[in-house]
């Protein structure tokens, strides 16, 4: 790949001079556009973005460096703060390989619980996704009212089940923290019911919206190959047409038990971004129904231990930003000796300068939409 | 792919090592999916074109470094994957190799592996590795006004983390 020359950082706005006149350089941001603080360079000829250049690191907090500091289970809480709104998924991926190395295997009411709130988080992290970076940013209030107005629904179950409604530290090595609790089964229940016939109203007033097909469709094309070789994840790989989950290529939790689909997407452009997310939501509810019926009774949880031996192991969770790896490192002390977090935001950085290049600067916040991307987790 | 008696997992090992005898120093084979190679620095893009072209495995995840001030080196670790192959789309393949601790250099892999821009950056500026080739190496995430040294060192320490 080669990246675009960088633009000279200050002041914001600059005349090129010399061989492209008609060139401005200007900076966007590092403002706040809905998901964290990024800055991103770009060109512009006129109306039309020439390149990009993402300058990120305004939120990074080091939490590799941190987690080389503290144990083994005081690591949930901080490394599960990059993404809050996908908290169970980053703690999810981050106990794997722990348990691992631990030898410790999580009784099979574990793993239903687990993928439960796993999937309740993907609903409320696409919820957030359509409010903020599909809706706001494409200048649609009633879906951002609506979209969050029923993630606090899911939000007020997840504090019903864990106790936080956001930062949940639920899933330790060995198994979740809590059975879930009485009334909770027949309350998701009927939020699903709920929730399934709002999503009808979602695809009327939005995704089928003529106004929103209009502005996200063929923008931002990134085609099957291009995606393969720049290695991008999750939604924004399908909706290229790669059908790959880390659900079925490497199942965890209760998923190897569950019947759903992969909805894949072949066009490549934003719209198709939008839709794979959509029917991850379908999907979700389609995987809670069966968990909940199938779930198996028996303990939740396995004693681990506190130390993380020696070794090392790669553990892997598809997130709401799809592949989330983490690399562990043990030295037989109770804290790891190396974390290495590799996350579907900071995978997905390299698609920006490809895909916010030639484009209208009107359809950037489209484009940077439907990547979904997340400042504060590619930073870390 | 594989023979009656040796796993996936060995059988892509082995041709490995038959295509670089010299070059590939160890492998482990952990489980189901996750292969480890040891392999020497210098052959890093013979390694990495041949594991793209011949075997599938078409981006990494990403690039690890990991600091071992008792060893001085500083070790450095690609996370390959497939996305296009499926028989071998759930396997990660690590590739691992040992740097001078005072002075480290590698060839970059970008122009084998597109993915590996931005991780190749960060690992650069966090752990002082030179990638040589690396068409933009520069400071990702760190202040501008950052002058200390690569901040994952272990002997960089911030005692109001806690020392270990």
């Amino acid at each position: 790949m080669t990246t675009p020359e960088p633009p000279k950082p200050s002041p914001s706005v600059t005349i090129t001079e010399g061989k492209e006149p008609s060139t401005l350089d200007v900076s966007v941001g590092p403002q706040h556009p809905g998901s964290g603080h990024v800055r991103l360079l770009i060109r512009v000829d006129g109306d039309y973005i020439v390149s990009v250049d993402p300058d990120i690191g305004y939120v990074h907090r080091g939490c590799e460096k941190i987690a080389e500091y503290r144990t083994a289970v005081s690591n949930i809480p901080h490394l599960e703060r990059p993404c809050i709104i996908d908290a169970i998924h980053l703690n999810w991926g981050y106990v794997l390989p722990i348990q691992e190395l631990q030898g410790v295997v999580v009784p099979p009411r574990g793993l239903y619980i687990s993928t439960i709130a796993a999937e309740m988080n993907r609903i409320m992290n696409h919820l957030y996704w359509v409010a903020i970076n599909a809706g706001v940013f494409s200048g649609h209030t009633t879906i951002f009212m609506y979209a969050f107005g029923d993630r606090d629904l899911f939000i007020e179950l997840a504090e019903m089940l864990t106790g936080a409604r956001l930062t949940y530290s639920f899933l330790p090595p060995g198994g979740p923290r809590r059975d879930l609790p009485s009334e909770f089964q027949k309350r998701l229940t009927d939020l699903l019911d709920y929730f399934e016939r709002r999503l009808v109203e979602y695809d009327r007033i939005f995704f089928s919206n003529p106004l929103v097909v209009a502005r996200a469709k063929g923008i931002g094309v990134l085609k099957r190959e291009e995606a393969i070789r720049l290695g991008v994840t999750g939604p924004v790989l399908r909706g290229s047409g790669v059908k790959y989950d880390i659900r079925k290529v490497e199942p965890y939790g209760a998923y190897p038990d569950l019947e759903f689909d992969i909805p894949t997407f072949e066009e490549g452009d934003s719209y198709a971004r939008f839709m794979v997310r959509f029917e991850e939501m379908k999907q979700s509810i389609r995987i809670i129904r069966q968990a909940l019926q199938k779930i198996p009774k028996g303990p939740i949880a396995r004693k681990a231990p506190l130390i993380i031996p020696e070794g090392e192991a790669v553990g892997r969770v598809e997130s709401s930003r799809g592949e989330l790896t983490y690399f562990v490192m043990g030295d037989n002390s109770d804290k790891p000796s190396r974390v290495k977090i590799m996350n579907g935001s900071f995978r997905s950085l390299i698609a920006m300068p490809y895909l916010l290049r030639n484009i209208h600067i009107a359809d950037m916040p489209i484009v940077y939409g439907s990547l979904d991307y997340w400042p504060v987790e590619a930073d870390r | 792919m594989s023979s009656q008696n040796t796993s996936r997992e060995e059988d892509l090992v082995n041709r490995l090592k038959a295509r670089f005898p010299e070059a590939v120093k160890g492998s482990k084979v952990e489980g189901k999916r996750r292969i480890t190679i040891t392999f020497d620095k210098d052959k890093l893009l013979d390694i990495a074109t041949y594991l793209r072209d011949e075997l599938g495995f078409d981006h990494v995840k990403g690039v690890a470094g990991v600091d071992e001030p008792t060893h001085k080196i500083i070790k450095v670790f690609y996370f390959a994957g497939s996305l296009s192959k499926h028989e071998i789309e759930d396997v990660i393949l690590v590739l691992e190799t040992s740097l001078d601790r005072t002075k480290p250099v590698i060839a970059s892999s970008v122009s084998v592996w597109p993915s590996a821009h931005f991780h190749e950056r960060e690992t650069f500026e966090m752990y002082g590795v030179n990638f040589e080739g690396h068409p933009d190496l520069r400071k990702l995430l760190t202040l501008d006004n950052w002058d200390g040294p690569p901040p994952m060192l272990k002997d960089l320490k911030f005692p109001e983390m806690g020392q270990r």
